[in-house]
């Protein structure tokens, strides 16, 4: 019965790896760079969730007491992290594409949004480090601890809320995809940007609705992030999206679904190997088992080979 | 007058492949362009259609579009069926017509029923990813989907490359046929014979310069077409 907690509380921790690991996997398909700001928009939407919640904001704490009260005090944690991580993530784009892309070759379409979004990761810690500091920022969870348990496995209200919501956010995303007329546009442009704008699709207006996207993605998960775990910090970031990284890598880069299997499996796997190993080598089980397949099976569960060609 | 290019210059750093190009086109006529690979063809299209970098005057029905990006030419009616096809492999036949009627906002599923009535091949292969049709497929799939954008002037940037000699008659066939239908069409092409057998004017260019411009049945007879190709000059 142990074995069936661990794997719960594992497809539970999946599930806050599932959006940023769809978020890193659409850059990559549509901008063909991996975007280091996404597990920095994750960790900033996280600590905004937090110091919104406990009124540890630089300005406005009281403002957002006097509008929500003690009690609602999340709901403007919620519209605060949304709110700033979507403006972030308008000025992120043109640093890390409008002014970059293909202005000198092919070093500039390529290495550069990706060292440019390793700057913007750096920043982002220093800016919370130097505002909250570095010591684990604790909230009180407006949820409780809200439990039930079938059989004598238990289960977390807030995180199976939180796993339900991921789920409905990337279906809702990959709908999106399949049938709108800007999920076909995104599909344009990340197999032929040069094609797309002959059919007069907008490339320049419509990049900058990626970065929103997929910021909103990463917002979401950090704000279930504090809300379930309750204590963030400036490096929150980084495990999440070594962990992402891996999910998005196994389902194979580029592949929405692939994502989502990814992610759930490495949430799983990594509690799973805390519980068998320790938690000071569980890494060792998630990197190992990865450099393994990328050996055998370089494109993953469900990838293609070609990246940044037909993927969503 | 549809269209009137004035000076155009395009130049890749010291490549200077378009030398200050003059082009004229009326409405419902046939022109193509003709010359060696390098000559500027291509770069005078994509100039045109906005998406290439130039100096230079686009008058497109007396408008200036010089400063123009290239999907607001798209809406404006000047579309551009580049080489090679390029036809969106990872999407189905259907999600590709969609596509060429991206820049609409009106209703295009009877015209896309037309098409499937012209084309029964693309209509079997509807819900298929484009990927699976041949070559001679492909290039109706691509003039389609630049149909469906509702062109005043539409331009083929080598239709006809990589085609079986049945395909190319029944591409020249379906070419005339829509300029019957009241388009105007830009034509580049390799095969100089086809094209001008179709087209009414043409003009034909060496490294970037128009060295020979006329009538079609007067081009068909210079010697010097075949010295621009040959570049003995």
């Amino acid at each position: 019965m142990l074995v069936i907690q661990q794997l719960v509380n594992g497809l539970m921790l999946g599930g806050v790896y599932v959006m940023v690991a769809v978020a890193f996997t659409l850059i990559i398909g549509m901008l063909n760079f991996l975007n280091f700001t996404i597990p920095a928009l994750f960790m900033f939407a996280a600590v905004l969730m937090y110091a919104t919640m406990m009124g540890h904001l630089p300005f406005g704490n009281d403002l957002i007491l006097s509008i929500f009260g003690t009690e609602y005090r999340w709901v403007a944690g919620i519209i605060v992290a949304l709110v700033v991580i979507a403006l972030v993530s308008l000025v992120i784009e043109r640093f890390t594409y409008r002014y970059m892309k293909a202005k000198y070759g092919d070093a500039t379409e390529h290495a550069l949004p990706l060292v440019s979004s390793l700057g913007f990761l750096i920043i982002f810690e220093h800016l919370v480090v130097s505002t909250w500091g570095s010591d684990p920022l604790t909230a009180t969870s407006p949820f409780g601890q809200g439990t039930f348990s079938i059989d004598t496995i238990i289960f977390s209200v807030p995180q199976i809320v939180s796993l339900v919501l991921s789920l409905i956010v990337v279906v809702m995303l990959s709908v999106m995809l399949k049938a709108t007329k800007l999920g076909r546009a995104l599909r344009a442009i990340a197999e032929r940007p040069d094609t797309a704008i002959l059919m007069g699709v907008e490339v320049g207006r419509i990049v900058p609705v990626v970065y929103v996207i997929t910021g909103l993605l990463c917002a979401v998960s950090g704000i279930l992030f504090t809300i379930n775990y309750a204590t963030v910090d400036a490096y929150v970031g980084d495990t999440v999206a070594t962990v992402a990284i891996a999910g998005m890598v196994l389902g194979g880069l580029g592949n929405v679904w692939g994502a989502i299997i990814g992610g759930l499996f490495i949430g799983m796997l990594e509690v799973m190997s805390i519980y068998i190993v320790g938690a000071d080598f569980a890494k060792l089980p998630i990197w190992g088992l990865l450099l393994v397949l990328l050996v055998f099976k370089p494109t993953g569960l469900f990838g293609h080979t070609l990246i940044g060609k037909g993927k969503f | 007058m549809l269209l009137d290019v004035q000076g155009i210059d395009v130049r890749y750093g010291r490549n200077h492949a378009v030398k200050s190009v003059d082009l004229t086109m009326d409405e419902r006529e046939i022109v193509t362009v003709l010359g060696a690979n390098g000559a500027g063809k291509s770069s005078l299209l994509k100039a045109i259609q906005g998406s290439e970098k130039s100096t230079g005057t686009v008058l497109f029905d007396g408008v200036d579009i010089s400063g123009w990006s290239a999907p607001r030419r798209v809406n404006a009616g000047l579309v551009l069926v580049p080489e090679g096809r390029q036809i969106f492999v990872s999407m189905t036949v259907h999600e590709n017509m969609q596509m060429g009627a991206y820049c609409r906002k009106d209703d295009v599923g009877a015209e896309i029923d037309e098409i499937y009535d012209r084309f029964p091949n693309l209509a079997a292969r509807r819900d298929m990813p484009a990927s699976v049709l041949s070559g001679g497929e492909q290039q109706m799939l691509a003039i389609s989907r630049a149909m469906l954008a509702k062109p005043r002037l539409m331009m083929l940037d080598e239709p006809s490359l990589g085609l079986s000699p049945i395909l190319v008659k029944q591409l020249f066939t379906l070419i005339e046929e829509l300029n019957d239908g009241g388009l105007t069409i830009l034509l580049i092409e390799q095969n100089t014979h086809m094209a001008l057998q179709s087209a009414d004017r043409g003009y034909v260019l060496e490294l970037g310069d128009v060295v020979l411009l006329g009538d079609a049945k007067t081009l068909q007879e210079d010697s010097r077409l075949g010295e621009a190709y040959l570049g003995t000059h």
